[in-house]
């Protein structure tokens, strides 16, 4: 990974894929930590609907939360700490897998019904 | 020797992918109504949508991104949700269309309800989407749809008068807006946006590499204009057998007529088998790339190299868009009328999907060496503002001509 990055041109809203090469998400949101006057570093990406409403302008917010729902952590929106990112390249690629990161559940909840079916 | 066989079958299968009904209907449609004076609006609409599917193939091999990756990337959330909404809603009134056609060209052969031959195809078309491999799909339909070249031969036995097709090559100045309206009909209907999602996506679900290049190339450039040619073929056709006649195609199957004429039943059977399999493929094309397009925004696990349950929301994403695609047909909507609004409705949202993948075509942070060359850089701004004439022209002239109706 290059030393310095554009992080609204690099990283937001790019493709997180985890160890075993399966999407869970995009980075919705960077969090970034630091206070006035210190260094500000990344704290983790977000991912999720959930994230939707807080990035579209101010008018149509009520109904992204309508429609998408609100950001509530660990339901709608899941944090991935940033010491959780191996790289940046094409993709944000993992270190772990989704499922320990609870990414991806909605997946994961839609799998069982679709397996019961012959060649599902 | 492999390798020649997989980059023929690949073109094959392109050139037999390229033709949905909107061409049918809009190259028939322009050749019985202006003769072969719109012949020049279907060179612009290959050529463009071979800019296009190069552009968008090279970025996938290269980035391993396909469009909606790219417009969620350079477009950002807000942005991006506008284009990604304005795409379903033509994506879904083209799905609509094409299952309407299947089941026209069904009811050809079979004496039933449309509705009924509406819900057997897309469960026929579902079907086959389940249980076959992506190349195995795009093969399946790209080949049977090789028998519409019998519009070519259909279209030379009747000789045309070569001096009039030599005219058609250059606008007419004194036009009618229908004219005009036909002009942006017949570029829309050879750009369908639909056909450039697919094709990406599909290049990431091949595994395309820029080793793959050359077989890109020679997919967006010979298959799509050869398909091309098909579309000349169905208008050359129309020119010489319905305009002296006065027949008006408003039917699908008066499209079929125009083998039917030189070859009789033979002729008649092949053309139908044709048009089942290219409207049919163009369903299948069109509701992957509603799917594709979601899932790719949403960043969900996508690709027919998984199965129905390894990317679960990208199978419950292109069978919703069925569902919602008959759901359309059944309100008792003419599948011909939807296919207008659909190919007119699709290059106007076409030039907000066509400009992100230009801007990452041509930037070396992402394509290194493969960045734009030249040509790609003067074609690909060229057509840049190619659509957005013809996007801005076409709502106007919709409205003008009653949809074609005059």
């Amino acid at each position: 990974m290059d030393d310095r990055f554009d992080l609204v041109y690099r990283l937001l809203d790019e493709q997180i894929v985890d160890v075993d090469g399966r999407r869970c998400g995009r980075v919705d949101d960077i969090e970034l930590v630091g206070a006035p006057g210190e260094p500000l570093r990344i704290g983790g990406l977000l991912t999720g609907r959930g994230t939707y409403a807080a990035r579209i302008p101010r008018p149509f917010r009520g109904l992204a939360r309508t429609l998408f729902g609100a950001d509530v952590r660990g339901a709608t929106v899941q944090r991935v700490p940033w010491p959780e990112v191996e790289d940046v390249r094409a993709t944000v690629s993992l270190y772990g897998r989704a499922v320990d990161l609870a990414l991806g559940r909605d997946d994961r909840e839609l799998q069982r019904p679709f397996q019961r079916l012959p060649g599902g | 020797m492999k390798v020649v066989l997989r980059i023929a079958l690949g073109i094959i299968a392109a050139i037999g992918g390229f033709v949905d009904i909107g061409d049918l209907v809009f190259n028939t449609q322009a050749g019985a109504q202006f003769g072969y004076t719109l012949m020049w609006a279907v060179p612009i609409g290959v050529v463009g949508i071979g800019v296009y599917a190069e552009m968008s193939g090279r970025v996938a091999a290269v980035t391993k991104r396909p469009v909606f990756d790219v417009i969620r990337m350079r477009m950002g959330l807000s942005s991006g949700l506008v284009v990604l909404v304005a795409s379903l809603f033509v994506n879904l009134l083209t799905l609509s269309a094409e299952i309407g056609g299947v089941a026209i060209v069904l009811q050809l052969f079979f004496d039933a309800p449309f509705t009924l031959f509406a819900l057997l195809g897309a469960l026929g078309l579902i079907t086959i989407i389940w249980f076959t491999p992506f190349e195995g799909i795009e093969r399946l339909f790209g080949y049977g749809g090789l028998t519409l070249f019998v519009f070519v031969a259909a279209a030379l036995h009747e000789q045309p008068d070569w001096h009039a097709v030599g005219h058609g090559v250059v606008p007419e100045a004194p036009s009618s807006t229908l004219y005009w309206y036909f002009a942006v009909g017949l570029i829309a209907a050879a750009l369908m946006p639909y056909e450039v999602y697919f094709y990406s996506s599909g290049g990431v679900e091949e595994g395309w590499t820029p080793k793959d290049l050359l077989v890109n190339r020679l997919n967006a450039i010979v298959g799509y204009g050869i398909g091309g040619v098909l579309s000349l073929g169905l208008m050359v056709a129309a020119a010489q057998l319905f305009e002296p006649a006065g027949v008006e195609p408003d039917h699908l199957g008066t499209v079929a007529l125009l083998a039917q004429i030189p070859y009789g039943e033979t002729g008649l059977v092949l053309a139908l088998l044709g048009m089942l399999f290219a409207i049919g493929g163009a369903a299948v094309d069109a509701s992957f790339a509603a799917a594709y397009s979601i899932a790719q925004f949403a960043g969900w696990e996508w690709g027919k190299y998984r199965r129905p349950s390894g990317a679960p929301r990208f199978t419950c994403a292109w069978l919703l868009f069925f569902a919602l695609g008959l759901a359309i047909l059944m309100t008792g909507i003419d599948p011909l009328d939807l296919t207008e609004y659909s190919v007119v409705l699709s290059v106007v949202a076409l030039p907000l999907t066509y400009l992100p993948v230009l801007l990452i075509a041509r930037d070396r942070t992402f394509m290194g060496d493969y960045a734009n060359g030249q040509i790609a850089r003067v074609l690909g701004w060229l057509y840049f503002v190619i659509l957005v004439v013809v996007a801005l022209a076409a709502i106007p002239l919709l409205l003008a001509t009653n949809a074609g109706g005059g």
